[in-house]
């Protein structure tokens, strides 16, 4: 097991050839200025609103993601590998999916993956079996979690196929960025990221039910109150389509209409960021105020999509997560280009006693949670702690994986007036319609407490503006 | 447009335009009021929230003058503030933000931004009129990158229209309250009360260009009832409102709020200025605010809770 960390921007202490230029111009800075451009991004972002709520505070607490100046620059050829590795990895999880609802489900007959496994998942939803998915596309936007080991090798880290968010920020820090560091940014020829709007919108219209023409597409929001509101309304106006709620939307003889002021008119499909359990109060969660009653019913009779398809959480599953490799080898006979982080499952023999003699070197993740909660780093936990999962584990063995605890690779960032290492995650997104499409770069996830491996927003994570080269190093300087 | 989406656009544009009213109002009474005794000032403060129909949600004392502009500026309990009307019209502009331009919605986030910022309860006792300006300069912001942003769409009809109700009701209001302290005040004070009475609306120097003469009771109703130019006169709302309401109504049939509209619009059109001052106005003004308030009423099951949609609109595809 590699206990060492990765560093991204410098090899033996010397910047690594991408990151030459970037290096030279943060250091021709006076100090203080990195830190007052850093003070207008920051006030940029609350005028715009990009903001997102903290839950459980009470409403009115808005926060900015705080962005670091400092960017993350992933080398052309490097990118070809990633960009290969999420394409076959999301082909294959749309098959499989496919697969499961609509097709013979002949993965679970070959025993790629058992059956108990996927239909205990807490995303598996027996209502999706029949719900075809245009073009074969359930994860229309998936966002795959990206780290690199020691070795400075990509892994996936979870797969996000349900309401991945995040987007929007890639998109407003690529914009802060050409702004706070105009002349960085000059200097380096990096893959614009700003038709994400216009290719999400394609790939929507893409998987319309076969009888419009011209398919009316919208964002559903659970509404303002919710955490990533910003981004729904930011995604709404950068396709120049509504965004609505559920009291918006009715059902009509399964047919989905949006309430205008001139009337209902049609809607075709529904990039939807409501729970699935929050989708039809008629099948899901009765108590659902968000929901449109009818609207599973008028997917069903194929007169709506709703992306992502429902149901897609048996796939994103943190259990079902370890059979991905096995899937694409599977359903493409292709070896998977980018590796899982090695994972133990606690409910076949030969796992669960690796887990149970190296503990204290795992890390342990419940598996219905997300955002970072309830996980265990075995290195840094104490007895009580230890005993107490052991004797959950025991008890509940489909609850939990175990994995091989990553460092995270680190990169310089800004803290104060000076530049500091710290952890980084990536979370690229990809859009599968007609075709497949990778974002260059993604969402960089930076953890800002000092030695902290927890990259979330909501446990004092920050971001970064991500830049995919065309090339493999920096332009000469100008 | 979404039905929900044109309702807060409406109610942004009220909202917007309430603070913008409010500002001025307060703004003209205080520096009328340091000249004014204690028994008038109470009578002033008393006014001021019988003009914003205020006078029975507020529950403290007329004659402390603190604890009114405090409930008419900072109070988020109360709907009329100008706080809380601007807290709400950024509340609507968020859930309008894939609907409205940015440069709208930073305006409206900006200027909440800069109340919140500021310790207005200081601020409003020590700097009123750097308070009050700062609002109605705020406002006129928003308006005016408003119109220079936003397409001419149902959109923009929305929040105009808004706007121009709320302002028609304001005026009206003003009016109502006013005009019995006014016929019967003599001399000097009289003059002053008729010139803060066109100062609360703007209307002043306007009205010293149309008529160039001093203030005559007959000849500022005849403005700030009348005039088709003046922009915070009862028509010139009305018949801008009446404009964005054609807009909205692509069928032949005249909707109710049409229906409605254009009674009120003719009402004060050829109202009897003479008779009116003669005893009338009074009567006549409530009947306006009661009709003014039957338009927003049928606006709104028009175009925001149109219940039983299905059965009353044809299929549309946009």
């Amino acid at each position: 097991m590699l206990k060492t960390t990765f560093a991204e921007a410098y090899d033996n202490g010397e910047p690594r050839l991408h990151y030459r230029a970037l290096m030279e111009r943060l250091h021709s800075l006076a100090p203080g200025d990195l830190q007052g451009r850093a003070r207008l991004v920051e006030s940029t972002f609350r005028t715009l609103g990009i903001t997102f709520a903290v839950s459980g505070r009470e409403e009115g607490l808005e926060r900015t993601w705080p962005m670091d100046l400092v960017p993350r620059i992933i080398p052309g050829s490097e990118w070809e590998i990633i960009e290969a590795g999420l394409k076959q990895r999301v082909r294959a999880l749309n098959l499989f999916l496919d697969d499961l609802y609509v097709g013979a489900q002949a993965a679970l007959h070959d025993g790629v993956i058992p059956r108990w496994v996927v239909e205990s998942a807490d995303g598996y939803l027996r209502e999706a079996h029949g719900l075809r998915a245009p073009q074969g596309a359930h994860c229309v936007v998936a966002g795959i979690d990206l780290i690199r080991d020691g070795g400075g090798v990509y892994r996936v880290l979870e797969d996000n196929l349900r309401v991945p968010s995040g987007v929007s920020y890639v998109l407003e820090n690529r914009v802060a960025m050409t702004r706070a560091l105009p002349i960085a940014f000059r200097n380096h020829a990096v893959r614009p990221v700003s038709h994400y709007g216009a290719s999400l919108l394609t790939a929507l219209r893409s998987i319309a039910p076969t009888a419009s023409g011209d398919p009316t597409v919208v964002v559903l929001t659970p509404g303002i109150a919710n955490s990533a509101y910003f981004e729904h309304a930011f995604l709404a106006r950068q396709m120049g389509v509504e965004l609505v709620e559920g009291r918006d939307l009715v059902v009509q003889d399964q047919v989905l209409f949006m309430r205008t002021t001139r009337g209902l008119a049609r809607v075709d499909v529904v990039y939807s960021r409501v729970g699935d359990e929050f989708l039809d109060p008629v099948v899901f969660r009765h108590d659902s105020l968000l929901g449109i009653p009818g609207i599973v019913s008028a997917y069903r009779a194929g007169n709506v999509t709703i992306a992502n398809a429902i149901g897609n959480g048996a796939a994103d599953d943190k259990a079902v997560y370890a059979y991905v490799p096995d899937m694409i080898r599977y359903f493409l006979a292709e070896e998977p280009i980018l590796p899982n982080v090695t994972t133990y499952l606690p409910w076949q023999n030969e796992d669960r006693e690796q887990i149970f003699d190296r503990l204290e070197e795992l890390v342990v993740k419940p598996v219905a949670e997300a955002g970072g909660y309830g996980i265990v780093i075995g290195s840094q936990a104490d007895r009580a702690t230890l005993e107490d999962l052991r004797a959950k584990l025991t008890a509940q063995p489909r609850g939990y994986i175990a994995q091989e605890t990553i460092q995270l690779s680190t990169h310089p960032t800004l803290i104060d007036a000076s530049l500091e290492e710290r952890h980084i995650d990536l979370r690229p997104f990809v859009l599968t319609g007609e075709d497949i499409e990778v974002i260059p770069g993604g969402l960089t996830r930076v953890a800002l407490p000092e030695g902290s491996l927890i990259v979330n927003s909501s446990q004092g994570g920050g971001s970064k503006d991500t830049w995919v080269l065309e090339d493999d190093g920096a332009v000469a300087t100008r | 447009m979404l039905s929900r989406h044109a309702e807060d656009l409406y109610w942004t544009g009220r909202y917007i335009e309430r603070a913008e009213d409010t500002a001025r109002l307060l703004d003209v009474t205080h520096h009328g009021m340091l000249e004014l005794s204690g028994e008038d000032a109470a009578q002033a403060n008393r006014d001021v929230l019988e003009v914003l129909s205020l006078e029975t949600r507020f529950t403290g004392s007329a004659e402390d003058s603190a604890a009114v502009t405090n409930f008419l500026v900072l109070d988020q309990d109360n709907p009329g503030s100008i706080s809380s009307a601007v807290a709400r019209a950024r509340t609507n502009a968020r859930g309008l933000r894939d609907r409205i331009s940015s440069e709208l919605w930073e305006a409206i986030n900006s200027f909440y931004l800069d109340l919140q910022a500021l310790d207005l309860s200081e601020e409003i006792h020590e700097h009123p009129y750097q308070v009050y300006r700062r609002v109605k300069n705020s406002c006129q912001m928003v308006t005016g990158v408003a119109a220079e942003t936003m397409p001419r769409d149902d959109g923009y009809r929305f929040l105009t229209m808004g706007r121009l109700l709320e302002r028609a009701e304001m005026t009206t209001r003003l009016l109502d309250v006013r005009y019995h302290r006014l016929v019967d005040s003599p001399g000097a004070m009289s003059f002053n009360r008729w010139a803060a009475l066109l100062k609360s609306v703007s209307a002043y120097e306007a009205y010293l260009k149309e008529y160039r003469a001093a203030v005559d009771p007959i000849q500022v109703l005849a403005f700030l009832l009348l005039s088709a130019d003046f922009p915070r006169s009862v028509q010139f709302c009305l018949q801008g409102t009446e404009r964005e309401l054609a807009g909205l109504i692509d069928t032949g049939v005249r909707s109710d709020a049409q229906r409605l509209l254009g009674m009120v619009c003719a009402k004060v059109e050829y109202c009897d200025l003479g008779s009116l001052l003669g005893g009338s106005l009074g009567d006549f003004l409530d009947e306006l605010q009661e009709d003014i308030w039957q338009v927003g009423a049928a606006i709104d099951t028009h175009f925001f809770h149109h219940a039983t949609d299905l059965d009353l609109h044809p299929y549309v595809t946009r």
